[in-house]
């Protein structure tokens, strides 16, 4: 007697109703055989060859009272993917355990050469968790920048696809731009000016976007593993051992030390565009 | 003690394993704390820590999830290995007990304070509590079901019903002896031999282990290749550079990056070698799904 199949919608709600009661607000499934022109070694079947399809969870963004703090210190030593990490892994349990599918928390950590081992950004807007912004993180129509971690599994679940309206960039960006040229995110960064960001905006659509990933990466990791190497690399060169002492023993390592070994909740250190975003920014105010 | 207590005692013993159970272990088991005494010496055994120690409770969790299994990249075992929940199991089991049960309970100190010597050796309690028993791959402890699970333990002075240390040895598996009497070896020694490079070697005389051998230190650089002593060695590396290029390479090297990468997500990174275990045949069946 052959195995009667489930029904995977009914398979598909009762899982992602879950993971939105453990914390995420967002969970949708994408179609993995759409990010097969990723480059070898980064496709999802290069990770889970019985894939099947492509669960995209996101939440775990900054509280309110984060957002809303005076003192920049605070974004810069709580943004986190972990709690994300936690929902995804105790996902793929569930998957494993009770159903008996296969299913990988893809690591939010990098691969050789610090590359990822899967385009979350790409599993995202494919599965409709958000849309590409000029900023760089995905945007959620409503809720705006989240945090994002991916399951592959061998379950056949139904897809969701993207969404069709994409929610950057915002009709008050597209209003700045006209009166400015530039949008609150292209205005806080500015790449022609020291920033990262830049780019038109033409029929209200995004084109020609610049993005300076480097200067980006220098202050997003401002305190972790790249400041930890810029001290070395200092501290190396300087003939001067009271300098050296200076260097080490000073605020800036001490800083770096603690965001190497806190890297769990010390993840994303600048969110100068996403504090400007409009989109979701009705979420980030309260009485 | 009267049977009224016995059966008490049996019905709080399994409720803390369920407990445990429910708190995310995979299996949970108990032992005395007196029955380390004959393994271990002063300073390493239950009541050193906790005076008065009367049980240990004992959590065993799978590592990497099946399809981690399943992955051609390799690298991806290297930074997933663990999820702590056997953790998270012992602290609910030691929190439930001093709440609950007003005894003292304490999560067992497992990680190494001298050299790599941890103060409480979770293999021991494992095998106590009758979860698995040594194996020629790494001395890993194997369950008999799940084979590999990572260990944690609770400490506590509540008097717990202990479980049996099992009776037969999970290791060497029935596939194993037949492949060591037709090859000499068996998979685990035949992935990572010890006279060709690996950490690995043992003889097996009537499906038991009669000796065997674990190269400790080559196997704990390729477990733990990235971390700790992967960022000491780069160090040394930079202080005896020559000049300021040759430490520049060293330091800005992937390498390098790795190294302080798994530093700083440790929990994510504490195994980076499984390959004794991808051939191992006990529990290997359980991680084949759909």
């Amino acid at each position: 007697m052959s195995e009667e199949e489930p029904d995977w919608q009914t398979v598909k709600s009762e899982l992602l109703e879950g993971v939105l009661k453990r914390g995420a607000v967002v969970a949708r499934v994408g179609d993995p055989d759409l990010l097969g022109d990723a480059p070898p070694g980064q496709r999802p079947s290069d990770l889970l060859p019985q894939v099947k399809s492509m669960i995209v969870l996101g939440g775990s963004a900054p509280r309110v009272g984060e957002w809303n703090s005076p003192r920049a210190e605070v974004l810069e030593t709580v943004g986190t993917a972990d709690r994300m990490a936690a929902v995804g892994s105790a996902l793929a349990r569930q998957i494993e355990e009770r159903l008996g599918y296969y299913a990988l928390n893809v690591p939010t950590s990098t691969d050789q050469d610090d590359k990822p081992f899967l385009d979350f950004v790409a599993a995202a807007v494919v599965a409709g968790v958000g849309s590409p912004s000029l900023a760089g993180p995905v945007l959620h129509p409503d809720h705006g920048f989240v945090y994002l971690t991916v399951i592959l599994t061998s379950l056949p679940l139904p897809f969701d696809g993207p969404i069709e309206q994409p929610a950057c960039p915002a009709p008050s960006c597209v209003e700045m731009y006209d009166e400015r040229g530039v949008t609150p995110c292209t205005d806080v960064c500015n790449i022609d000016d020291g920033g990262c960001l830049g780019g038109q905006i033409q029929d209200g659509l995004v084109i020609g976007r610049r993005y300076d990933a480097n200067r980006c990466r220098d202050r997003v990791y401002h305190y972790w593993v790249p400041g930890y190497q810029a001290v070395l690399e200092q501290v190396l060169s300087e003939p001067d051992a009271e300098r050296r002492k200076m260097m080490l023993y000073g605020s800036y390592f001490t800083r770096t030390m603690w965001s190497i070994t806190y890297s769990n909740v010390s993840q994303g250190q600048c969110f100068e565009c996403m504090r400007v975003c409009p989109v979701g920014a009705e979420n980030r105010m309260l009485k | 003690m009267d049977d009224e207590s016995i059966d008490e005692f049996e019905a709080r013993t399994d409720a803390i394993k369920q407990l445990g159970l429910d708190s995310g272990a995979t299996v949970v088991g108990v032992a005395s704390a007196s029955a380390f005494n004959e393994y271990v010496p002063e300073g390493h055994r239950p009541s050193d820590f906790m005076p008065g120690a009367k049980s240990v409770v004992v959590a065993g969790s799978l590592g990497p999830s099946n399809a981690s299994w399943q992955s051609p990249n390799r690298r991806l075992m290297e930074i997933t290995g663990y999820d702590f929940r056997e953790n998270v199991a012992s602290l609910v089991i030691a929190e439930h007990i001093e709440t609950t049960h007003g005894y003292q309970a304490m999560q067992a100190p497992a990680l190494p304070t001298s050299g790599q010597h941890p103060p409480m050796s979770m293999m021991l309690a494992a095998v106590l509590a009758g979860l698995g028993t040594r194996s020629v791959a790494a001395n890993i402890i194997l369950h008999p079901t799940y084979g590999l699970l990572y260990y944690a333990a609770a400490i506590t002075t509540m008097p717990l019903v202990p479980d049996h240390q099992l009776e037969d040895n999970v290791c060497p598996a029935r596939s194993c002896v037949k492949m060591y009497e037709l090859e000499g070896k068996t998979p685990c020694m035949a992935v990572c031999p010890a006279d060709d490079g690996g950490c690995i070697d043992a003889t097996i005389d009537n499906g038991e282990i009669t000796s065997s051998y674990f190269n400790r230190e080559r196997c704990s650089t390729r477990a733990m290749n990235f971390g700790i002593r992967g960022h000491i060695k780069q160090v040394e590396l930079l202080t005896a550079a020559d000049d300021i290029n040759e430490a520049k390479a060293v330091l800005h090297s992937d390498d390098f990056r790795r190294n302080l990468s798994s530093v700083g997500r440790y929990k994510e990174s504490v195994a980076q070698c499984f390959e004794c275990m991808r051939v191992c045949p006990v529990g290997r069946y359980r991680r084949t799904l759909k």
